[in-house]
């Protein structure tokens, strides 16, 4: 399992294990999945209190999967529309691996941000914000980075199973776009992934259904420019 | 070739010849060379620390030593995970004793180099009361080893056969801020304090700052 994570990171996987996707490989990135994210989201949660990142740890590796399940079946269509010839199962399968790519390092980098979180300003500091910030600043890289690197072993990965670079990064960009929209709202009925200080440690919202991501950026737009 | 049960041909090696530590890191007796380097990295760190301890004198003489060795060590810790996944995405088939190693013979190097400074920093120490400037001082100096270290480590990733170089300098930049933070995690480290870690949290820049805008404090 290790060897196979370690080709995954260098960007050396074979088509084989998409080509014949068995269920040992789903289990092996799921469990990446689950133990990278979850590390890396406790991270992200002590900030606030022990307890928000127990919550934490908890929602990250959930927030993953709701987006792969949901996605699936449109995922699926739309690489067989772009003519990549990757079925449902290889679809889901390539997905996972991003997913899981992302994960390991992720979790690799939770020392670092555990580091960072140890020397953040406590709550209640007169420099709190500035902790705050800086916790932020550092998740947004982190995260980003291990976004960047998955989707371009993702990126690799789909050239040659295509054989085409054309396809792939329709097939890729496609998959990007309705994982990220749909992300983004997912994560908003998950939330608090950091915890305000101001508000009480929930594992959700009182109202986590209520009111959607991309209302909330055009009322914030709005507040600012009318 | 290194022999790794003789401590001073590896140190000899680790100076004149980096290349062939590299070698012999991926070779049986690697964890043997690894653990000397480690060790000997953190004893070179402590021995820098007494000179850093003796501006201040007294109780900062093992404290100083003390808290270089403890910071280099976790660093290491903290950044070790991190190195073995970037060597992986820089296209390298690493072990995770070679990584180890690699990272121990930086951090040797650097050690090496430190020692070398120790005697200017020493004159320096003993003639001025500036804590601001002696700061910058023992800086300019790890950042002068720790280049020659990260040098190592580079060279490490293209013997190794990496595909891009790009991944180890993240990860260098990675292990510079961690460890810069570290000196304000562990302050104060020149200084002579009441306490042996600080009360309040902070982060280098704002320390440092605030180090730079302090009076003069006095050497003892």
């Amino acid at each position: 399992m290790i060897e196979h994570f370690k080709t995954l990171l260098r960007g050396e996987v074979g088509t084989v294990s998409l080509e014949k996707p068995g269920w040992r490989w789903f289990g092996t990135y799921c469990l990446a999945i689950v133990v990278g994210s979850s590390v890396y989201g406790a991270t992200i949660g002590l900030w606030r209190a022990p307890l928000q990142s127990v919550f934490t740890a908890m929602k990250f590796p959930l927030l993953i999967f709701l987006t792969c399940i949901s996605n699936g079946a449109v995922n699926g269509m739309l690489a067989q529309l772009f003519g990549s010839g990757l079925s449902f199962k290889q679809t889901a399968l390539a997905i996972l691996m991003s997913f899981a790519i992302a994960a390991v390092i992720l979790g690799a980098l939770s020392p670092v941000t555990l580091f960072v979180l140890y020397n953040a300003p406590l709550l209640g500091s007169a420099n709190a914000i500035v902790g705050h910030s800086m916790i932020l600043l550092t998740h947004v890289f982190a995260i980003a980075f291990a976004g960047i690197m998955a989707n371009r072993r993702l990126l690799d990965l789909l050239r040659r199973m295509t054989g085409r670079d054309a396809t792939a990064r329709a097939v890729l960009f496609s998959w990007l776009g309705g994982n990220l929209f749909l992300g983004a709202q997912l994560a908003w009925n998950l939330r608090p992934f950091i915890g305000s200080p101001g508000l009480t440690v929930q594992f959700l919202r009182d109202d986590p259904l209520r009111g959607n991501f991309y209302e909330a950026v055009w009322r914030a737009f709005q507040h600012l420019f009318f | 070739m290194p022999n790794p049960e003789n401590p001073i041909n590896v140190l000899e090696n680790l100076l004149k010849h980096p290349g062939r530590v590299v070698h012999e890191l991926h070779q049986k007796q690697a964890p043997v060379l690894a653990g000397w380097l480690l060790i000997f990295g953190l004893i070179g760190v402590a021995i820098y620390g007494t000179v850093v301890g003796a501006q201040s004198g007294g109780a900062q003489m093992w404290i100083a030593p003390a808290k270089l060795g403890l910071g280099t060590l976790l660093a290491v810790l903290i950044c070790l995970p991190s190195l073995y996944i970037f060597t992986c995405l820089g296209g390298i088939d690493a072990q995770l004793r070679s990584v180890c190693g690699a990272l121990f013979a930086a951090v040797c190097l650097s050690s090496i180099l430190l020692i070398g400074f120790a005697p200017v920093a020493w004159i320096f120490s003993q003639s001025t009361d500036s804590i601001a400037f002696m700061g910058a001082l023992h800086l300019l100096f790890w950042v002068i080893g720790i280049r020659f270290g990260l040098r190592l480590i580079d060279a490490t990733g293209r013997f190794l056969g990496a595909r891009s170089r790009g991944h180890l300098r993240i990860w260098s930049l990675i292990f510079i801020l961690v460890c810069f933070q570290m000196t304000t995690t562990l302050r104060p480290i020149i200084a002579p304090s009441k306490t042996f870690l600080p009360t309040e949290k902070k982060f280098f820049l704002a320390h440092w700052f605030e180090t730079v805008n302090a009076p003069n404090q006095e050497k003892k």
